[in-house]
């Protein structure tokens, strides 16, 4: 393999810069999880899966004593609910909590359990002041054992499985953030190419064509992008999105691809065009013109290809752009409809954080923040190094 | 005199031919904003699948959808142009026109967006100059990297946070009642006549908007004083400061006077580049703090399939945009000696 380039004026730039050579770090591991997802290490359904009482805390800590009290007895009550059912054991059976499987016991052992179960809840509720008093977290402890009999012994690889998945806690639904938030991963990449790739294209295409050519060319796409830049940001991603509602394409990704192309493609078109402006009256683009080569091929092979440091750095800038829009597009419930993001994530935990319940929304900002605030870097060293001028 | 100065600068052929070649864009923001809402069907998307072929054909003649697109087209550019939406009723709220529900949410929309659009720029330019001048030291490192950091947290966030801890942690908790978690009322319900209606009016705004204003300054603060650095930093080597300096300027006459009206231009560009992100700014305060002002009205409009709505706001969003735009040109030459017009 020919590792020339590294020895290029802008490559030995990039590699003196430390904190740019980390951020692309982290963001190459941002990637691999996002191609880790891809082929499946989670899929949606995953995703979806109840794996325990909802508002666990992260870290394996433990909600204060009233709140934990409420998460071991949500266990008891489905498997209470599962015992007084037509078909015990089908549904018995049919309960799991991530790794979690009812223990392989009678029915009359199991409703022993439960019954023995009911009666420290029944203890611990009478308390008063469940939060403050001191013999509360052995007894509740001690009901937690009970629990642990109600499930079958997991493997060590289950329990390795279960442990991850209860890592970061669980949201209003009882489902993994931790899932969540890798899969999202996966979300944030496919939404930032893409969009930023079409958008960066189609741009550049237009700016470059526009001052290529001039004339009415050029005139047709300063109209068409000061139309569409006339139209604030979010206003026409939400207008856009709104279109799109509704109709076949309701439930994928599609009405945000094409809200967030038809929005990010004015940045790079206008800067493009200005360097065009400034490129075409290169010698070599003369020369090309002297040698009879037709336009449109001077366009694409010698113009085109001379500002993609500029394009570079603009899709770097648009894939930050398209995160943080994800986000509230999402919000407005307008986004990403059918599995996690972080902006469903985000807008979730808003009524959680009311209760106190800070993990669901502190997990999706880290992953998010650590990704945002990698391509922030990069971005800016790549501005450095490609285009010094740029204030 | 100052202002007889400046009112003398305004180059006034240049803005009329500015708004004249926007008028153009304007009508093709109009045919966008038109055609995208008619992609499908408006009509059937609020009706609803079941609607029998009656109710649907007394619905478009009613909203005018029956008619040709070029006729609405112009009909619209004509109620745009004399703002008169008076005629037209939105579909969600029965017995309120457009005209009526645009004019009501103004207010609460500008008392959010120009304190806090004044604010952001005058914190942040100051924050920058500091920076720039202190370039190297642990303020200036110390700031770059909590800029750098603030940019990379979701908006949405901010206000989760922002309303949690300056509103509801204060009330639930400890009792104070300082801001409110959401809601809004007008602060002139009537003319004010006496010292005390400017009195109730300063405290219902700090009461309902000063929580958002103040999430939106530190939200812009990031972007901004970065920017503003990266221009200041520009300024800090050119002839001029050295020149001041040679001459026995002090340093804030320096920061403050020669620095700051030769970095007029690139702040100009950037408070106005700011708007359209105040007004989507504002637009999630809006929604999240429960302001009646323009932006909410729009996504509760988008909720409610409420078409003629939508387009009205739209519209008008976008005409406040474009003039922004043009009067940052005329800023420059106004601010800008060295700007010349063509």
């Amino acid at each position: 393999m020919n590792f020339g380039f590294l020895q290029t004026r802008t490559a030995r730039k990039f590699l003196r810069n430390k904190l740019a050579l980390g951020a692309s770090f982290i963001i190459a591991i941002y990637f691999v999880f996002a191609a880790l997802v891809m082929c499946g290490l989670i899929t949606l359904p995953q995703t979806e899966e109840r794996i325990g009482p909802k508002h666990i805390p992260g870290f394996y800590g433990h909600a204060r004593p009233e709140v934990r009290l409420e998460q071991v007895a949500s266990y008891f009550e489905k498997v209470e609910i599962a015992l007084d059912s037509t078909s015990p054991e089908a549904t018995l059976a049919e309960i799991k909590f991530g790794e979690l499987r009812v223990a392989n016991k009678s029915l009359e052992e199991l409703r022993q359990i439960v019954d023995d179960g009911w009666v420290f809840y029944d203890e611990l509720t009478e308390q008063e002041n469940l939060d403050v008093s001191p013999n509360v977290i052995p007894m509740i402890e001690k009901f937690e054992q009970k629990k642990a009999e109600l499930f079958a012994p997991m493997t060590d690889f289950q329990a390795t499985k279960q442990m991850i998945y209860l890592s970061l806690g669980t949201d209003r639904q009882g489902r993994s953030i931790a899932l969540r938030a890798i899969y999202s991963i996966k979300v944030a990449f496919q939404i930032g190419a893409v969009t930023s790739l079409i958008s960066v294209l189609m741009g550049s295409f237009l700016g470059a064509a526009a001052a290529f050519f001039g004339g009415w060319v050029d005139h047709v796409v300063i109209w068409l992008y000061s139309t569409f830049s006339s139209v604030p940001n979010l206003v026409l991603l939400v207008v856009l999105a709104y279109t799109f509602s509704g109709t076949m394409f309701d439930g994928t990704l599609v009405p945000v691809y094409v809200s967030f192309c038809m929005t990010f493609w004015i940045g790079p078109c206008r800067v493009i065009r200005g360097e065009t402006l400034k490129i075409k009256e290169l010698e070599y683009v003369h020369a090309a013109r002297a040698m009879g080569f037709n336009r449109v091929y001077i366009l694409l092979r010698h113009i085109i290809p001379n500002t993609a440091h500029l394009m570079l750095v603009n899709f770097s800038l648009l894939f930050i752009g398209a995160i943080k829009s994800e986000v509230i597009l999402s919000f407005l419930g307008l986004g990403v409809k059918k599995g996690p993001s972080w902006g469903i994530m985000i807008s979730q935990a808003k009524s959680e954080v009311i209760t106190g319940y800070f993990w669901q929304i502190g997990t999706a900002t880290i992953f998010m923040v650590g990704l945002v605030l990698a391509f922030n870097i990069l971005t800016d060293a790549l501005q450095d190094i490609l285009d010094p001028k740029h204030v | 005199m100052f202002l007889t100065q400046t009112f003398a600068r305004i180059p006034w052929a240049y803005t009329v031919r500015r708004l004249v070649y926007n008028i153009p864009v304007y009508m093709g923001v109009i045919l966008l904003v038109m055609g995208c809402l008619r992609m499908h069907d408006p009509i059937y998307s609020y009706l609803g699948k079941n609607a029998t072929e009656q109710q649907y054909e007394k619905f478009a003649e009613k909203s005018g959808l029956d008619q040709p697109f070029v006729y609405q087209y112009f009909s619209f550019l004509g109620k745009i142009v004399t703002f008169n939406f008076v005629d037209d009723p939105s579909w969600d709220k029965p017995g309120e026109s457009v005209g009526e529900l645009i004019s009501k949410s103004i207010g609460p929309s500008l008392a959010i967006t120009i304190p806090a659009l004044c604010l952001t720029s005058l914190i942040s330019i100051v924050v920058g100059l500091l920076s720039a001048f202190n370039r190297g030291n642990l303020f200036d490192k110390s700031l770059v990297v909590t800029a750098v950091l603030g940019m990379s947290v979701s908006f949405l966030v901010y206000i989760i946070f922002g309303q949690y801890f300056g509103a509801f942690v204060p009330k639930q908790h400890f009792g104070y009642d300082i801001f409110s978690v959401s809601g809004y009322e007008p602060m002139f319900p009537h003319f004010p006549t006496s010292f005390a209606d400017i009195q109730y009016a300063i405290n219902t705004w700090c009461y309902y908007c000063m929580l958002p204003v103040m999430i939106s300054v530190i939200v812009a603060m990031g972007y901004d004083s970065r920017f503003y650095r990266a221009v200041m930093v520009e300024e800090t080597g050119k002839d001029y400061i050295t020149t001041a300096k040679a001459k026995g300027a002090s340093q804030a006459k320096i920061m403050f006077v020669h620095m700051l009206m030769n970095a007029m231009i690139p702040i100009i560009t950037r408070i106005m580049t700011t708007v359209p992100f105040l007004i989507t700014g504002s637009l999630l305060l809006e929604v999240f703090f429960g302001i009646p002002g323009m932006g909410r009205q729009l996504i509760l409009a988008i909720g409610a399939k409420d078409f003629p709505v939508i387009q009205a706001y739209t519209a008008v969003l976008a005409a406040a945009f474009i003039v922004s735009n043009v009067l940052t040109d005329v800023l420059y030459a106004i601010v800008d000696p060295r700007v010349t017009l063509r």
